[in-house]
Parts: C-alpha cells; sequence; structure tokens
C-alpha cells in the first residue's frame, strides 16, 4: 500500500512537473493552493480509498446475501421448487375407461360399449377462425352458430377443458374429417365410449342408467376419481355396482408451454376397463314377464326365482323406465309425466311395491297350523261362506260356502272361514312369527335400490303405532293376508322358495359373476342362506301338496298356470287377491264398472316341478282383480318357456349328462335339510308322526 | 496527437479485467444460446448478433485504451451534449414500442440512448467533481452542478419511460456524491431531500404500471397473472435448479416460455435453472470478483479523476447487478434492469464492456510509465 501511494505521489509530481491536463489544469489555476496541491490531492485520494473499502464491504455484503437467497430457493426449497416447475409443464387429459359390460346369465348381450366420436375443438390456445368454422359447420351439415353457441356456453370452464362441437357422430363424418383436416387443424376427434342397451328398455329398474356426475355427488366422490362432466351410474345396478363397473381413467401426459401448446407426449397411461357382470337374469324370461306385463298395459311386478339357489331369472316391474328419457338428465316434463302416470313407472314395484299379500300368506298360515300341531291333513272345517266372529261376519270369497273343507282342499281353494278359525287358534303373535321365517316383513336384502321391508303387524307394533290396542278381529283379517299385512313382490317369492325348497332362505341375488379386465372371475356367485325352518320337511311337503291342488285340482284357483303338457311338469301355486279398498258403493258393482284404482291387486305365486321344485315365480298385477285369471297365465308362460330352454339344453347334451346336470340341486337341498334333521326334507316324517292327529272339527 | 500511445503502458495492461471480463461473457453467450434456441434452426439470431457486439465490444475497449483517461472525461461534456439530443430525439420522433419510447433505429442496430447516458453521466459527474476542490467537504451550492448534469439525462430517460435506467443514473449520482467528501448538513439535506422526492414520486410521478408493480411486489400472490406471476416464474426456475442444475438447454421455465425475458432481464434466471446452485455461485463468484477487481483498480487510482470514474463504472455495473439480482431472486419489485454483460441487448452490452474498458483504462494508467 506504501509503495501505491509513493509511486502515485511520484507520479502526480511527475505530472505536475510535465504541465498537468488542460481541464484539469484550468481549474487548477483558479485555485490559490496551488502549491501544496500534491498533499492534498494525496489525502482526499486517501480518503476515497477510504470510500472504495466501504464500497468493498457493500459489494461483499450484496455478494452474501445474493448466495444465501441462492441457497435457499436452489437447495433448501428446490424440491418444492421442482415440482412447481413440473406442474407448469405437464398437462394431463384424462381418457375415458370403458364401463363394464353387463350380460344376462347366459351370456347374452344386455348393456355393452361402443366407441362414439365427438368433435372437440381446445380454446385456450386456438382463436376461433371463419374458415375452419366454415368448413366444419359445411361437413357436420349444422349452422356455424349452433356451433358458437356450444363454445360460448363453455365460457369460464378452464380453457384446455376440450368444447364438445358435436357428439357421437359417424363414422362417415369422422372420414369426412379426416380428409379435411388440413383445413381443420384445430380439430379434433376423440373417442369416447358410449353404453349400448342391447335389449332396450329390459330390466330398466334393474340395470339403471347413467348421468352426469351432480355436484352433491362429486363432492362426496374420491376427486382423484371422478370430475365434472364424468358419467357416474345413477340409479339400480349401474349405481350400485358403479366401483365394479367404472374402471379405471387413463391418463395422457403431455408437455406444454406457457400459452398451452402441447410440445411433446410423455409416457400416460392406458385405461383399465370396469368390470363385467354377469346377471342371474335370464333375457327370455325377463322378456316374456315383461311383454306379458305390458299387454293391456299392466302395472305390476313379475319375479322367478331358483329356488335353491336365491338367483332372480327375472325381475320385472312393470310398466319399464324409457331409458331414452334418463340418459342426460331427465326433463322436468318427462318426469313430472313420469310421476302423474297412475300406473308408476319411476316405483320399481319387485322391491319397492308393498301390496297386501292376500290369499298367498295363506301358505303361512297353513304352515304355522301344522307346525304348530293345531291342524294336521285330514283336520277339516265346515264352510258355510262366512264365519261369525263377536259381532261380526267375516265372508269366505265364496258365497255359497266350500263345505266340508280339508286341509288340502283348503289350500287348493283359499277357503277363508278355514283360515279364519285357523289364525285366531294361532293367534296373532304365532302368525308373526312363522311370518318372519319366511322373510315376510323383512328387506330380502336384494341388490337393489330402496327395498321396502312391508309390515307384519303384532300388538306391540300397533300399540306403538297407532296407539291402539289389538283387536282379536283383526287377526282374522291377517290370516287371510289383508288387514295391515303388506308384502313386496319379491318376498311372497322368497316365502314361495322357502315353500319349495323345504325350509331354507336364500338371499336373493341378482350377480351371478364378476370378471375382472383379465378375464379372471373376481366375484361368484354362492347361494347365501339368511335362514333356516328345520325339521318342518313334512309339513312343507303338505303345503306344497295343497298348492299343486290349487293349480291342478278342478275346483282350484290356479289352473291357469298349468304348463304344456308336453313338459309334464306338475306345478304347485297359491293365487291371491289384495283388497285395495273395502267400500261398499264398488262391492255390488260388475268388476269391469269398479274404477281401475279401486280394482283388487292379483297375486299368484307358484313353484316347478312339483316333486323337486327348482324354481319360483310370483307375478303381482296391480289392479288385476283375480290371481287366477290375470297372473297365473303369465307364471305359466314363463315357467313354459323354462322348461321348454331347459329340456332343449338337456336334449343338447345327452340324457346322461342331463341327469347329472341335475343331481346336484337336489344335492344341495338334501345336504342343507341334513345338517338339521339327518333325513331328507321330504321323507322325514317321523318328526312329526309323534303329534297328535286332530279329527274333531275345530273348536268355534 | 490522438493516436499517441505509449508501448510502455503495454506493461501494466489489465490483464485480470480483461479475463473476468471474457469468462463473465462467454457465460452469458452460453447462456444466450441456450435460452434463445429455436428447436429447429438451432441458435438464433440474437445469439449471433450478440456475439457480434462482444466482438464490437473488444474492438472499442483496445480503441478506448489508446486515450488518456483524462482526455476522455474532458470530451465527456461533448458526448453529454449529444446523448441529451439523442434522448430529446427519442421522446419526440420515435414512435413508441410496448409504450416506451427508447430505441433510435441507426440501420444497423437499434441504439437505445439511455444505456450510453448512464456512461456518460458518470464520466461527466466524474470530471466535474475531480475539478472540485472544497476543503471540508462539499457544500450544498457545489452540488448544484452536478444535480443539473445528473437530472437532464435522469429526466429524459423517466418520461419515455424508462424506470429503470432513470434509477440507475440517480443511484449513480448518489453513489458517486457518496464518495467525493460531504459536509454532514449537506449529507442531511441530500436524505431528507431524496426521501421527499421518494414520496412526491410515488404519488405524482409514477405511471400506473409502475406503481402496480411495487405493489405486487409487496404481495406477489394477489396478482398471478401478471407481474407477480413474473416473479413466480422466475422464483421457480432458479429454485428447480437444485444444487447441479437441469443441465444445459434441459432447463423447462425458459424453453416452455413460462418465464418472461428470459434472455433479457430474467437471463440469469435461465442460468439458475440449467446450472443449479453450484453454476450460480460460479458466475456470482467471477462477477463479483469482477467488481472487486474494478474497486482495486480505484484504490490504484493515481489521481482523483481516476478514482472516480473507476468508482462511478464499478458502481453502475454493481448497482444494476443487485437490482437484476434481487429481483430474479424475488426481493425486489419487476423493475426493468438488465444484469449487466449477461443480459440480451446491443446497447446495454457495448455500454458496460466501455465501462469495463474505462476501468482497465485507469488501471493501466495508474502505474508510472518509466
Amino acid at each position: 500500500m506504501f509503495k501505491l501511494f509513493t509511486d502515485d505521489m511520484k507520479n502526480i509530481r511527475k505530472q505536475n512537473r510535465r504541465r498537468p491536463e488542460p481541464l484539469l489544469d484550468a481549474e487548477r489555476r483558479k485555485d490559490p493552493g496551488l502549491a501544496i496541491l500534491p498533499q492534498r490531492d494525496d489525502s482526499e485520494l486517501g480518503g476515497l480509498r477510504k470510500k472504495a473499502l466501504y464500497s468493498l464491504v457493500l459489494v461483499i455484503f450484496f455478494f452474501a446475501v445474493i448466495v444465501t437467497r441462492l441457497w435457499f430457493l436452489q437447495i433448501q426449497q428446490g424440491d418444492s421448487y421442482s415440482e412447481l416447475a413440473d406442474s407448469n409443464r405437464v398437462r394431463y387429459q384424462e381418457i375415458a375407461a370403458p364401463r363394464g359390460n353387463i350380460y344376462d346369465r347366459r351370456g347374452r348381450e344386455i348393456v355393452t360399449n361402443r366407441p362414439s366420436f365427438n368433435v372437440i375443438w381446445t380454446r385456450e390456445n386456438n382463436k376461433i377462425d371463419d374458415e375452419w368454422l366454415k368448413t366444419l359447420s359445411r361437413i357436420l351439415g349444422q349452422d356455424t352458430s349452433t356451433l358458437l353457441e356450444k363454445i360460448r356456453k363453455m365460457v369460464g370452464v378452464p380453457g384446455h377443458i376440450p368444447v364438445r362441437l358435436a357428439e357421437d357422430i359417424s363414422w362417415d363424418l369422422v372420414a369426412r374429417i379426416e380428409n379435411n383436416r388440413m383445413y381443420l387443424p384445430e380439430i379434433k376427434i376423440e373417442v369416447v365410449p358410449l353404453r349400448v342397451y342391447h335389449q332396450g328398455n329390459m330390466a330398466s329398474h334393474l340395470i339403471g342408467y347413467l348421468g352426469e356426475i351432480s355436484k352433491e355427488e362429486l363432492d362426496k366422490a374420491d376427486k382423484e376419481l371422478y370430475r365434472g362432466g364424468d358419467l357416474i351410474g345413477k340409479m339400480g345396478l349401474e349405481r350400485l355396482r358403479e366401483k365394479d363397473l367404472r374402471g379405471e381413467k387413463g391418463r395422457d401426459y403431455m408437455e406444454v408451454n406457457a400459452l398451452g401448446f402441447e410440445q411433446k407426449n410423455l409416457k400416460g397411461i392406458e385405461p383399465l376397463p370396469g368390470q363385467d357382470l354377469h346377471l342371474t337374469i335370464d333375457i327370455d324370461l325377463q322378456r316374456i314377464a315383461e311383454e306379458e306385463m305390458a299387454k293391456d298395459n299392466r302395472a305390476g311386478a313379475v319375479v322367478a326365482m331358483e329356488a335353491n339357489t336365491g338367483r332372480l331369472l327375472a325381475l320385472a316391474s312393470a310398466p319399464t323406465l324409457k331409458l331414452e328419457e334418463f340418459v342426460g338428465g331427465i326433463s322436468q316434463k318427462a318426469w313430472q309425466a313420469n310421476l302423474d302416470n297412475p300406473l308408476h313407472p319411476l316405483v320399481n314395484k319387485v322391491v319397492q311395491g308393498q301390496y297386501p299379500p292376500g290369499s298367498t300368506y295363506k301358505a303361512v298360515t297353513a304352515f304355522a297350523g301344522l307346525a304348530e300341531g293345531l291342524v294336521n291333513p285330514d283336520t277339516t272345517v265346515f264352510c258355510p261362506g262366512s264365519y261369525k266372529f263377536g259381532n261380526r261376519v267375516y265372508r269366505c270369497w265364496k258365497k255359497g260356502g266350500h263345505g266340508t273343507v280339508s286341509f288340502k282342499r283348503a289350500v287348493a281353494e283359499s277357503c277363508d272361514v278355514y283360515f279364519y278359525q285357523l289364525g285366531l287358534r294361532l293367534g296373532v303373535e304365532r302368525l308373526a312369527r312363522y311370518a318372519k321365517m319366511f322373510g315376510l316383513g323383512e328387506l330380502t336384502g336384494v341388490e337393489m335400490e330402496h327395498e321396502k321391508p312391508g309390515l307384519i303387524p303384532t300388538p306391540a307394533w300397533k300399540k306403538s303405532k297407532r296407539g291402539q290396542p289389538w283387536q282379536e278381529g283383526e287377526t282374522l283379517s291377517i290370516a287371510i293376508g289383508q288387514g295391515y299385512d303388506l308384502t313386496t313382490p319379491l318376498q311372497i317369492a322368497v316365502m314361495t322358495s322357502v315353500i319349495a325348497n323345504g325350509g331354507t332362505l336364500y338371499r336373493p341375488s341378482v350377480i351371478e359373476t364378476v370378471f375382472g379386465p383379465d378375464g379372471q372371475a373376481a366375484h361368484t356367485f354362492t347361494p347365501e342362506v339368511l335362514k333356516r325352518v328345520p325339521g318342518q320337511g313334512k309339513n312343507f311337503k303338505l303345503v306344497r301338496e295343497g298348492m299343486v291342488e290349487a293349480v291342478n285340482s278342478k275346483r282350484g284357483t290356479g289352473r291357469e298356470a298349468q304348463v304344456d303338457a308336453a313338459h309334464g311338469i306338475i306345478v304347485g301355486g297359491k293365487t291371491g287377491t289384495a283388497q285395495v279398498v273395502r267400500l261398499a258403493q264398488y262391492k255390488h258393482l260388475k268388476e269391469k264398472d269398479i274404477p281401475y284404482e279401486y280394482r283388487d291387486h292379483a297375486w299368484f305365486t307358484c313353484f316347478a316341478p312339483a316333486s323337486n321344485p327348482e324354481i319360483v315365480v310370483t307375478v303381482l298385477v296391480e289392479h288385476g282383480l283375480h290371481g287366477g285369471s290375470a297372473s297365473a297365465p303369465i307364471a305359466a308362460k314363463i315357467l313354459n318357456r323354462y322348461f321348454e330352454d331347459k329340456f332343449s339344453d338337456q336334449g343338447k347334451a345327452s340324457e346322461a349328462a342331463a341327469k347329472e346336470a341335475r343331481k346336484p340341486a337336489k344335492v344341495v337341498l338334501s345336504q342343507e335339510m341334513l345338517e338339521d334333521t339327518d333325513a331328507p326334507a321330504d321323507e322325514d316324517a317321523e318328526d312329526n308322526g309323534g303329534e297328535t292327529p286332530q279329527q274333531e272339527q275345530l273348536p268355534h | 496527437m490522438i493516436f499517441q500511445f505509449d508501448r510502455r503502458l503495454l506493461q501494466h495492461f489489465d490483464w485480470v479485467m480483461l479475463l473476468l471480463l471474457i469468462l463473465v461473457s462467454g457465460m452469458a453467450l452460453t447462456n444466450l444460446y441456450s435460452s434463445t434456441y429455436i428447436a429447429d434452426t438451432g441458435a438464433s439470431s440474437v445469439f449471433y448478433k450478440q456475439l457480434l457486439f462482444f466482438c464490437v465490444g473488444l474492438v472499442m475497449i483496445l480503441a478506448l485504451m489508446t486515450q488518456d483517461y483524462t482526455r476522455i472525461a474532458k470530451a465527456g461534456y461533448v458526448f453529454y451534449v449529444l446523448i441529451a439530443l439523442a434522448l430529446l430525439y427519442t421522446l419526440f420522433f420515435v414512435k413508441a414500442i410496448a409504450g416506451a419510447q427508447r430505441w433510435i433505429n441507426l440501420g444497423f442496430f437499434n441504439l437505445q440512448p439511455s444505456e450510453p447516458a448512464k456512461l456518460i453521466l458518470i464520466l461527466v459527474l466524474a470530471s466535474c467533481y475531480a475539478g472540485m476542490d472544497v476543503p471540508g467537504g462539499c457544500r450544498l451550492r457545489d452540488l448544484i452542478k452536478p444535480i443539473a448534469l445528473t437530472l437532464v439525462p435522469f429526466g429524459l430517460i423517466l418520461v419515455q419511460p424508462d424506470l429503470g435506467t432513470a434509477l440507475i443514473c440517480a443511484i449513480v449520482f448518489v453513489s458517486m456524491t457518496l464518495f467525493v467528501r460531504l459536509r454532514w448538513a449537506t449529507l442531511g439535506i441530500l436524505v431528507s431531500a431524496g426521501i421527499a422526492c421518494i414520496f412526491i414520486g410515488w404519488k405524482f410521478l409514477l405511471k400506473d404500471y409502475q406503481r402496480k408493480r411495487i405493489e405486487t411486489f409487496l404481495n406477489p400472490e394477489g396478482d398471478p397473472m401478471n407481474h407477480g406471476y413474473q416473479i413466480m416464474q422466475s422464483k421457480i426456475a432458479v429454485g428447480s435448479g437444485k444444487v447441479f442444475g437441469k443441465g444445459f438447454m434441459e432447463g423447462t421455465q425458459g424453453h416452455l416460455h413460462f418465464l418472461p425475458e428470459r434472455h433479457t432481464d430474467f437471463a440469469f434466471s435461465v442460468w439458475g435453472e440449467e446450472w443449479g446452485f453450484a453454476g450460480a455461485v460460479f458466475f456470482l463468484s467471477c462477477y463479483f470478483f469482477l467488481l472487486i477487481w474494478g474497486i482495486n483498480v480505484v484504490m490504484s487510482a493515481k489521481d482523483k479523476l481516476g478514482a472516480l470514474l473507476a468508482f462511478g463504472c464499478t458502481m453502475l455495473i454493481f448497482w444494476q447487478a443487485v437490482i437484476n439480482l434481487c429481483m430474479i431472486m424475488g426481493f425486489l419489485p419487476v423493475v426493468g434492469v438488465p444484469l449487466p454483460l449477461f443480459s440480451y441487448g446491443g446497447s446495454s452490452l457495448l455500454t458496460n464492456m466501455l465501462a469495463i474498458g474505462i476501468l482497465m483504462n485507469v488501471r493501466m494508467r495508474s502505474f508510472p510509465v518509466t
């Protein structure tokens, strides 16, 4: 430093000696202290150097600040900024997963998907330009104003979400757009799977429909899986099995720049198709059920079920929903029309319709009587056409009376007087207990929405709900399935199946198999036993015999349920009439003159074959008047088709193989019963043999 | 006389400064190559232009070396008048580009007169202060001339409007004034006047967009798509570089256009993104060593004029760099101040290279010629 100083001083002196620079010279000449200039200059230079040192501190300080900041940004927070950079540049577009297909029990398509082609345009980086708009409107045959309107509707939606200019266009149009690609650089074709309903509105209540996800659903849904505009199951299996059917969306990743232009495609994720549902439903039986109900514009329900497994073969609620009204959101007008329709198409009558079981309930009363030992096959009752209890007369449906009726005849001809008396002896509590054994008054647990439990009244129920004590006279009503009794058609089918299979209550099911996208079964149907009525094989058989009489005896109420003699199948069944009103003003009217909504509901429930029941069919026709005439023929048609198909299947295979095929069902049944009774269901006579047969008439 | 050149001066040629200049400029050009690279055509014309300017700058430095800095300082007033006229010309005869009248089309390149104005201001202030000899420090009336000298370019640049450059002029004036001896009273008056000016300026002089920028800076998340967006994107770029960066030409923020002004004001963001903390620290070390070397030139200057010139040039580069870097790293609002020697821009590069040339000139002539 010192050397520098002295150097400088020498330098300055030298300069002074050498004649200073003109500018400085001029300044100095004014200066009186010129003589001591070198020293002062020196001291002033020293001051400047000191300040230069301060500035050095400043420079180093700022260097430290900036490096520290860099450390903070790049090292400390580097990872989070890295993520921000990635989210800046990577954008994804979702690829819809094909929804799972729905098949019937024989693998026939009910609902599948097909690719649909949509014309899309992404707003963000593109300008609406007359040229492509005109070309496109020419190809699509739409006005430019309609196209512009669609674009206008999307204002306010994030720019990278494409605008659909045309939906589900034909192959032909796709080809034309591709041919004009150079004039339509910004237009893209999007392929989206669309639901195809191969069977029209068949089983619409069961299968349901899809709709755009609502705001409430979106709030509840997993945001990873759903976003606005997605389709989601709104009803039926589409809703209940949403998880299986939806699959997993794929994603296309692309790198975009700040303006949103795609720069390149990154590796994406392929969509995973949804799982396929194979239903237990048989579309042939389902079609017959629906077509029969559609005749004469009937409302009601048809259930066909395998007696020994709980598989539902047909589940019809009439009238069916018109799916086309629901796809894409139902209009207020159509909804109101559905609400106002006296046939109530919106109600799935299979599980939501609650009707008094009518005489079908007599099967329960009959069984209870046998099981409690109050009656035996030989117990007879004299039916004069009415029964006086207290100060009221309870009529039999047959004005003239049945005369002396045995147990079997009472079931076959549905003698009210017999069951009034039996009901009185059983009492309301015992009747309710037996009804529960048959699954009445309880949810069946089937995979359908909004199932109603029905109602089997007890005095406790009446006390709590109505605040009134039980009237003994009401027991008479409920014994024949009127009064407070309410059941759904599915419950009656389940009840019949319990009688048919000798005491096992299976959960009714609609799903046979769920197939994953790899073709592996993710879930396979296995019969699920909910309840068992043990040791009553003989009594069930007696009830069945009564029901077989009902269909096959001359005076039976369900004669129209007989199937084609060629099949050699005997059907057992029970008719029922659910009273809607008991108004005197309609009593004297001819049936056809009674207003529709006051006519009685017509029940028929049956099983076949009588010897070893395998199928149960229950039919309810709302306001159909008589089970025997309105409902039984429908059951017969379904049974006919069922056995036709069965025998033709067997015909294809050898006779031996057919026998083999029939065996398992029998074995299952026997095993079920063996567990409880050590004896085959239909042959266990010993159990009830010990009971004293009641020879005399029931006391009044 | 003009081309008189003492060969012995070559012995004292400031090789260190030249080396640092080439190092920094080399990194600048590398970065520019990456940030303006076009996928299909390769290096952009912007890169070649800047390379050309750099070569021109080197030649100009060499030409500058031949002249004694006293002679240059003396000529400062001539340049001063010329540049004031040029600034006036831009005001009245140049169509605004993006709302600002900054460029004069010279045919071969667009001169931005506000850039050389900063350097010329240093020349005139240095010769003004060097000629001043006030025992006990400057009084207020001694400062009238320097203030007047500053106000002319400051005002002309401010109305262009170019807040950043005007601000640099003011900072150069303040730095150089503080550098010479001031009386405490003068200092007090100046500081209070300065505060008053800032207040009045905020209230009346600043354009809405400038006020907005400062407001956004104070609350960047409030305005994500505009000025806050630029700062945010810059921070993301620098931050995502992490320790070793994404690699040359691999930066996503810059190449995908998320960074605004990625080859001019935000050039260092690209560098930080592609070379990471390691690369950024290396660059900053070179850069700040250049500045420290500049202060060394101040220390070794043989006279007041040399020290003042060297100090002014060093501070010119230093303050621009600090403002630019702080802006990039989110410490300051977006003001249009480039990173000297690093950001793209012919006028800026030439001006700053000439400033380096003056430093080298002072350094070379600080040694006695034997």
